[in-house]
């Protein structure tokens, strides 16, 4: 058979390997990139496959470096937030539930590991957000609802299914809060699941609430202004603080922020009532 | 040059047809209708086809021997039916492993034994969801649905919360065996279904009996997590409480 592979003007002969096989004959079962197989095939020099392969590679490996370093940065590892043990819960409970009579720092530890600082996991560090006690505290949250319900005679189980969807909005409602609080404020930095475990902490006062109320309906009228209360006084020393090792020395003290810390406040009372608001 | 071959004279005898629709005139009394089958012949040779005949006798003594004259199921290798497994076995349904393991959950005294839910399955506690939903129907309630959904639903967030608190060290426990244990560790939530209906609805006896059930599941299932993943011991309170949730989820379908 006759060779029509000549080098003819913007074609290059293929390796041997990449030969297409001939009429009659089965392709190999792992058959080379041919003619159809490799993009750069039939670029009259190596400058273009070896240049935009170089690119490529540079982007690639770049992009892949910026999306690794944002992951990190705003999701970071969920067994972090899991790194808790009894005593740490029960402390951070009273922290959550009584901020008032939290006589120590708000400021986070920090540890240097790599050349780096880094902050120590919650198990250490009490002032560090976990997510084991949102999680819990929802599902709590959750299960009192569904005994509200019951003793209310209004229990069935896609009522159950009902305040776990409204359970989920209001902690997206309260991480949108914390996010635009924080990205008002220029201190866009701080990692998503941090924020979603200060948002998570309402459901332990709510939690509390609701108990309350199925002891004795009136003490819902005082319960639950109390624990917003408690709940807006947490977030914002907690924000405070988060904002103070974010923001530079000239924008600590502003008015605009302190304006801000007393919306979130504020904003912790309509959030309550709602959520609490219990077959209604 | 053509060939040219002898064809034989046909003489058509002229008679009088036997089912034709309408009938000439005058022919007397009317044939059998079209669609009446024939009538069985008297004698067999009269009629040389035996399945078209419907002399059963004739048929049975004339047809061949059946095709399929050996064993049901045996493909021409000669194996008798005695030495097929059995069905549930082929399915992979080990009755007495799932009963060894109901006995050892339904002991409240003794502690499970970890060993024999190593090896999970989904059988048992199948079973016991659809006694649990069975139970809720006899109280009036449908809940088949609802209770697959939670069990499901309340296993992963069992296994997401475990794997997470654990730190990776997981030991033996994947999704498949949580699965396993919360539905295992439904059996008390089971036999609570079954005494409620007995209890009167509302009253405080039914919610002390109910805490009593959701704890002994609690409790189990604790246990059985915390054996079978590595490095549990140290968070076994926290695991509780999650299983503790769980449970009190499903008594709520029960007292209410």
């Amino acid at each position: 058979m006759y060779n029509n592979y000549g080098n003819s003007p913007g074609m290059q002969m293929p390796p041997i390997g990449q030969m297409p096989p001939a009429a009659g004959q089965m392709p190999s079962a792992n058959p080379q990139p041919g003619q159809f197989g490799n993009p750069f095939y039939g670029a009259s020099s190596g400058l273009i496959k070896t240049g935009l392969g170089a690119y490529g590679e540079k982007f690639l490996g770049s992009s892949s470096e910026f999306m690794q370093s944002n992951i990190n940065r705003y999701f970071s590892n969920p067994q972090y937030y899991f790194h808790v043990n009894d005593q740490y819960v029960r402390n951070k409970l009273k922290v959550i539930l009584f901020p008032f009579l939290h006589r120590g720092h708000w400021t986070r530890i920090s540890e240097p590991v790599g050349g780096r600082l880094s902050y120590k996991p919650p198990i250490y560090d009490i002032n560090a957000p976990d997510l084991y006690i949102p999680f819990m505290a929802f599902g709590s949250f959750i299960i009192l609802a569904g005994f509200t319900l019951g003793f209310m005679g209004k229990f069935t189980p896609e009522a159950i299914n009902l305040q776990f969807s409204r359970g989920l909005i209001g902690w997206a409602l309260q991480i949108v809060i914390l996010k635009g609080l924080l990205y008002s404020m220029g201190g866009g930095e701080v990692p998503l699941l941090d924020l979603v475990a200060y948002g998570g902490y309402l459901f332990a006062g709510l939690s509390l609430a609701v108990i309350s109320r199925l002891l004795w309906a009136y003490s819902y009228f005082v319960m639950m202004p109390w624990m917003s209360l408690c709940m807006g006084v947490f977030l914002v020393r907690t924000m405070k603080r988060v904002l103070f090792t974010e923001m530079r020395s000239s924008e600590r003290h502003s008015t605009r922020q302190h304006y801000f810390l007393l919306f979130l406040a504020i904003s912790q009372f309509p959030l309550f009532f709602w959520l609490g608001n219990i077959g209604a | 040059m053509a060939k040219e071959f002898p064809v034989p004279p046909v003489v058509f005898t002229p008679s009088t047809p036997t089912h034709r629709r309408h009938p000439p005139p005058g022919t007397g009394p009317s044939p059998p209708p079209a669609f009446a089958p024939p009538r069985p012949s008297t004698s067999s040779g009269a009629n040389p086809l035996p399945f078209m005949s419907f002399d059963v006798g004739n048929a049975a003594t004339s047809s061949s021997p059946p095709l399929f004259a050996g064993p049901i199921g045996v493909g021409g290798s000669g194996a008798s039916f005695e030495d097929e497994p059995p069905l549930l076995e082929e399915l992979g349904i080990n009755t007495r492993q799932i009963w060894r393991k109901t006995l050892s959950i339904l002991h409240p005294l003794r502690s499970a034994d970890p060993s024999l839910h190593a090896d999970a399955d989904l059988s048992g506690p199948f079973l016991f969801l659809l006694s649990f939903g069975l139970f809720q129907l006899l109280a009036g309630k449908f809940h088949f649905g609802i209770v697959l959904g939670w069990v499901t639903v309340a296993s992963l967030f069992l296994y997401f919360v475990f794997s997470m608190l654990s730190g990776g060290r997981r030991g033996d426990l994947d999704l498949y065996r949580c699965v396993s244990l919360v539905g295992y560790c439904m059996l008390p939530m089971v036999i609570f279904s079954a005494i409620s209906l007995f209890l009167p609805r509302g009253g405080g006896l039914i919610f002390g009996v109910g805490m009593g059930f959701v704890l002994w599941s609690t409790r189990v299932c604790t246990r059985l997590l915390a054996e079978l993943a590595s490095s549990g011991d140290e968070h076994r309170g926290l695991i509780a409480y999650a299983c503790w949730l769980v449970y009190m989820l499903f008594s709520l379908l029960v007292v209410f």
